[in-house]
């Protein structure tokens, strides 16, 4: 216990006797533990340091770091989407060039480059670690490199490398799936996810790249070896084996994506190409087939590096080839949106399918008309004929029974307006209009008037070409909303297989069965009968069901004056086509958007159809190439070696 | 109680103080190297070893100033300054962002409030102990307010997910252990508590990047290329200075920047390198006659706070330095402790200098009453 009254001692008492007589123990430890420093710094320096030091004087032990290649990302039946392979390149250490002018020019020669060029990838010396090497070229053919290395004794100061690089079979085909490479930023490498990454790595800063990095990066070997003075390598001291990254096998349909791709180019030699996005997925489970986005990026360009220009020259295009418009792309949906009103008003019970109304070509509301898109109207249509030739004017008569808020519930009930999530990065979630989402917004009460543009899709409504996708697969498959997958499975180096996630509903329409039968049987129509407005999707073996869409961009009052070929780019209507097929039991569902591209049934429903004639011929047909993929060995990557670079 | 006696002029530590001064500009000097850029044949002087130069200018100057004011009147200022310290630590839990997996800088990185807080420990534990002088513990129980005191920071620096501080704080506070009378068989039992507690942190409280530092101290050659290179690279690096070392900026391992965090952790494995066993050895030597010092003055104090302050004192200094070094040479798992005086880091010079003007404080006024 302690006594109370030496609580307050007074000062100048003087040292505590027990502090007193313990001192010289404590001392004594503290010199215990510097005297093991003293030992242990004598048995490494002079021991033991010997033979390293030998070394270090002739500045001759490096360690290389040996780069492991990433996975190869695979399609649904095997083939190579994006794979990695060897590249040789050519370095310069700062530490050994002795005759700059001489070296350059003589490195130019060899490679039939202007030396001036390469001093300039070389850059300014200054402020930078004497022997970290300087990459000069990265991507050199197999005669350069040949010349370099029968060269090499008078280049001192040059080593040749090679690293593992990135190879994106289609070129731009998968861009925005695939995404792109790049080193890592200062602003990651201080987060968690990347906790045991170096400065100067390379991940994947996009698409799949970023959202499979962690299966997709292998793990970095190291080798020690020991150099001469012109960098060649005398003697390794000890080696780890890279390993290479996880096998990615996804749900595409490479095939698909080739030909979905390759719809937005022109029909006509020296048109521009189309813009906009595709999306075809499985409606039974969510596997997505393919998805584009034009204008695509090249990323192969990103693979070993790329340079500031061209970076800035992407960022800053006017059409922002970068944006991912199939999850990202926000567009009113037209006339596609025609079917979710339709299915809302049956289930709500507000239209009989067989009731006709009448459409004069235009619809009064107050003091305000609305027009049908055909001047001279379509006559009495019901809901069948309505959704086959498009007709406005029933859907504004429909919108106007239903209400916003009503219409509203209906669209987030087909999973309009949300997220999907999709694993990928940066999807949007596109808007769905609601009286209360006005008034918070803007202020202001909802109009009458605004309920007839959201009734055909127009006005503040806004969607995905996924979220077209999936609502229209609800559609197609009975009234499921599935969860778009893309990851088949992760094949491992040691042979374990990890299966992706499993298919999953993420919620069913509001709508009985009944109802969207009979709105399939009119997307049907669209497509199948003689005045339906997608006759162009239509294929010769298969029975196809879809909507056509035109959405306008800018009021019909800045270019109605106009023809239709003199309206500026960007204030040419979005088209639309989203169809699906087989009719019942359908397999795919294809959304496509073309940008700009005027009418969905001349625009977009072509691209929807050569995707679709792709799906079914492939089906016919046994994939042979397939076969000899999957039994191409996964090991046959080449190390590379990389100095070290400082950290 | 302001204003500089002649006589405290008399008595001031002249010789401490260039010996603290001798270490301070082996440190700058050992940091050029470690920064060195090249530039056109010229050695050029980096950032860090500019900002390394402020930092010791504004620790200089709270040292000088810490000496104008009689350390006794650091006890009643000791209470107020821990209380401030723990606020700082919990600001710094709630509104610092997560840098590197720990959350441990204020005032966007320039401030580490957990550098701080050892002194707020070290000057709470002075007070506590020399109203409840340590010759009068002879229980266990009587720990439990001190360790109260301790745990405090020292769990709050934990949650910062900076484990490395933490210990490091805990061990400055264990410094004045040795002065209390507990019997050897309550310690025995202490000693049976704590492996159990470190047993049940090796299974739950560690992340594994930690565990398997811890292991690689065992068996470097465990995962050259991950944990164990910085170990590798360090044994490499210190082995090949030899006896004379390669020359001040000429460490190949140095300069082709093989060493980790070699201006912060491993600032010892580049001194090694470039000066030889003799450097190394000489500024081994010089640390232990500050720390040895510092314990005479503890004991030539006139007052038994003065004592324990100096007390203190060595063991923020002794702590990280052993850590440091042992981790350096090999014998102890890397955790991210700094060689006090010699690594970069602004809040850690100035804290020590701090610390060190407490020192020069109370060996001046031994003999003043």
């Amino acid at each position: 216990m302690i006594d109370p009254g030496r609580g307050s001692r007074r000062l100048g008492a003087g040292v505590d006797a027990a502090v007193e007589r313990r001192m010289p123990f404590v001392a004594l430890g503290i010199m215990a533990v510097f005297c093991v420093f003293l030992v242990r710094l004598f048995q490494l320096q002079i021991l033991e340091g010997d033979d390293l030091r030998r070394r270090s004087e002739s500045n001759s032990v490096r360690t290389l770091r040996l780069e492991a290649p990433r996975g190869d990302i695979l399609d649904r039946h095997g083939r190579e989407i994006a794979t990695t392979r060897p590249a040789f390149g050519v370095q310069l250490m700062p530490s050994e060039l002795r005759d700059p002018d001489r070296t350059f020019a003589a490195l130019g020669r060899l490679l039939d480059e202007d030396p001036e060029a390469l001093r300039a990838a070389y850059g300014e010396p200054r402020g930078r670690a004497r022997f970290q090497p300087v990459r000069l070229r990265g991507d050199l053919s197999l005669d350069d490199r040949a010349r370099i290395e029968s060269h090499r004794f008078a280049l001192s100061g040059v080593v040749s490398d090679q690293r593992p690089r990135r190879e994106y079979v289609g070129g731009d085909v998968a861009a925005h799936l695939m995404g792109y490479l790049g080193e890592i930023r200062r602003d990651q490498l201080e987060k968690r996810t990347y906790a045991d990454y170096r400065q100067g790595e390379v991940i994947g800063q996009s698409g799949v790249e970023k959202r499979l990095e962690a299966d997709l990066r292998g793990r970095d070997g190291g080798r020690n070896v020991v150099v001469n003075v012109a960098g060649r390598v005398l003697e390794t001291i000890d080696e780890i084996e890279p390993e290479p990254g996880h096998r990615v096998v996804l749900t595409i349909d490479f095939e698909l994506q080739k030909a979905a791709s390759l719809g937005f180019l022109p029909d006509v030699l020296g048109e521009p190409a189309k813009m906009g996005a595709l999306v075809a997925l499985d409606p039974r489970n969510g596997d997505v087939l393919a998805l584009v986005s034009r204008p695509a990026f090249d990323p192969n360009a990103f693979a070993g590096g790329i340079d500031a220009e061209s970076w800035e020259r992407l960022v800053n295009d006017e059409w922002q080839p970068l944006q991912n418009r199939a999850i990202s792309g926000q567009y009113p949906p037209g006339s596609t949106y025609k079917p979710f009103v339709a299915a809302a008003a049956l289930q709500e019970g507000l239209i009989d399918p067989d009731t006709r109304e009448f459409c004069p070509g235009h619809f009064r509301l107050g003091r305000r008309t609305y027009r049908c898109w055909k001047k001279e109207g379509h006559g009495a249509v019901n809901m069948h004929v309505a959704i086959v030739r498009s007709c406005d004017v029933y859907f504004y008569k429909t919108g106007l029974a239903l209400g916003v808020d009503r219409l509203a519930f209906f669209a987030r009930g087909f999973h309009l307006g949300r997220l999907s999530d999709v694993p990928l990065p940066q999807e949007k979630p596109g808007l769905v209009p609601t009286s209360w989402w006005k008034e918070r917004r803007f202020g202001e009460p909802w109009q009458g008037g605004e309920t007839v543009s959201v009734s055909i899709g127009q006005g503040f409504n806004l969607v995905t070409p996924l979220q077209m996708a999936l609502a229209y697969g609800a559609i197609a498959n009975g009234g499921r909303i599935v969860q778009p997958r893309l990851l088949l499975r992760v094949e491992h180096r040691d042979g374990g297989v990890v299966e992706g996630p499993a298919p999953a509903d993420r919620g069913s329409v509001p709508v009985d069965p009944e109802h969207l039968l009979r709105v399939r049987q009119a997307l049907r129509g669209v497509v199948q009968e003689p005045h339906g407005t997608g006759g162009r999707a239509r294929l010769p073996d298969v029975e196809v069901a879809g909507k056509t869409g035109t959405s306008q961009v800018v009021r019909l009052e800045h270019t109605e004056h106009l023809e239709e070929d003199e309206v500026p780019i960007r204030y040419r209507d979005h088209a639309w086509f989203v169809a699906f097929a087989p009719v019942e039991e359908a397999e795919i569902v294809v959304a496509v958007l073309v940008e700009h591209g005027g009418h969905g049934g001349s625009a977009a429903a072509p691209i929807a159809r050569r995707v679709l004639e792709t799906y079914f011929a492939g089906k016919q047909q046994p994939l042979i190439e397939t076969d000899l993929a999957m039994l191409a060995s996964p090991s046959d990557h080449a190390h590379h070696e990389v100095l070290l670079a400082g950290r | 109680m302001l204003g500089v006696d002649r006589r405290l002029l008399q008595n001031f530590a002249w010789s401490l103080f260039a010996l603290v001064g001798v270490l301070l500009a082996a440190g700058i000097v050992n940091l050029i190297s470690a920064t060195a850029t090249y530039g056109g044949g010229t050695i050029g002087i980096s950032d860090e070893v500019r900002r390394q130069l402020v930092s010791m200018g504004i620790g200089g100057c709270l040292m000088l100033a810490t000496l104008l004011v009689d350390y006794r009147h650091f006890e009643r200022l000791a209470l107020p300054f821990y209380a401030l310290c723990v606020l700082l630590l919990l600001a710094t839990l709630v509104i610092a962002p997560v840098t590197r997996g720990s959350q441990s800088w204020l005032m966007g990185g320039r401030i580490q409030p957990s550098e701080f807080a050892k002194l707020g420990l070290v000057l709470v534990l002075a007070r506590y102990l020399h109203r409840n002088p340590p010759g009068e513990i002879r229980r266990l129980r009587d720990l439990i307010r001190p360790g109260l005191l301790a745990i405090l920071p020292v769990g709050l620096i934990v949650a910062q997910r900076d484990l490395g501080v933490a210990l490091l704080t805990l061990l400055i506070a264990s410094t004045f252990l040795p002065f209390v009378r507990i019997p050897w068989k309550s310690w025995a039992l202490v000693a049976v508590l704590a492996l159990a507690g470190l047993a049940t942190l090796w299974s739950f409280g560690l992340e594994p990047y930690q565990r398997s530092r811890i292991l690689d101290v065992v068996d470097p050659g465990r995962d050259p290329l991950a944990s164990g290179y910085q170990v590798i690279q360090s044994r490499i690096a210190i082995g090949s200075g030899g006896l004379l070392g390669a020359g001040w900026t000429d460490g190949t391992q140095t300069q082709l920047r093989f060493l980790p965090t070699q201006h912060t952790d491993f600032v010892f494995s580049v001194l090694a390198e470039e000066w030889g066993f003799l450097g190394a050895g000489l500024v081994l030597c010089l640390y232990l006659g500050l720390l040895v010092w510092g314990l005479f003055v503890a004991r030539n104090s006139k007052d038994g706070f003065g004592s324990l302050l100096a007390v203190g004192v060595v063991g923020i200094l002794f702590w990280p330095a052993a850590l440091n070094i042992a981790m350096v040479l090999g014998l102890a798992p890397v955790i991210g402790v700094p060689l006090p005086l010699f690594s970069y880091g602004g809040s850690a010079l100035v804290s020590t200098l701090v610390a060190l003007g407490f020192l020069l404080n109370v060996s001046m006024r031994r003999y003043v009453f």
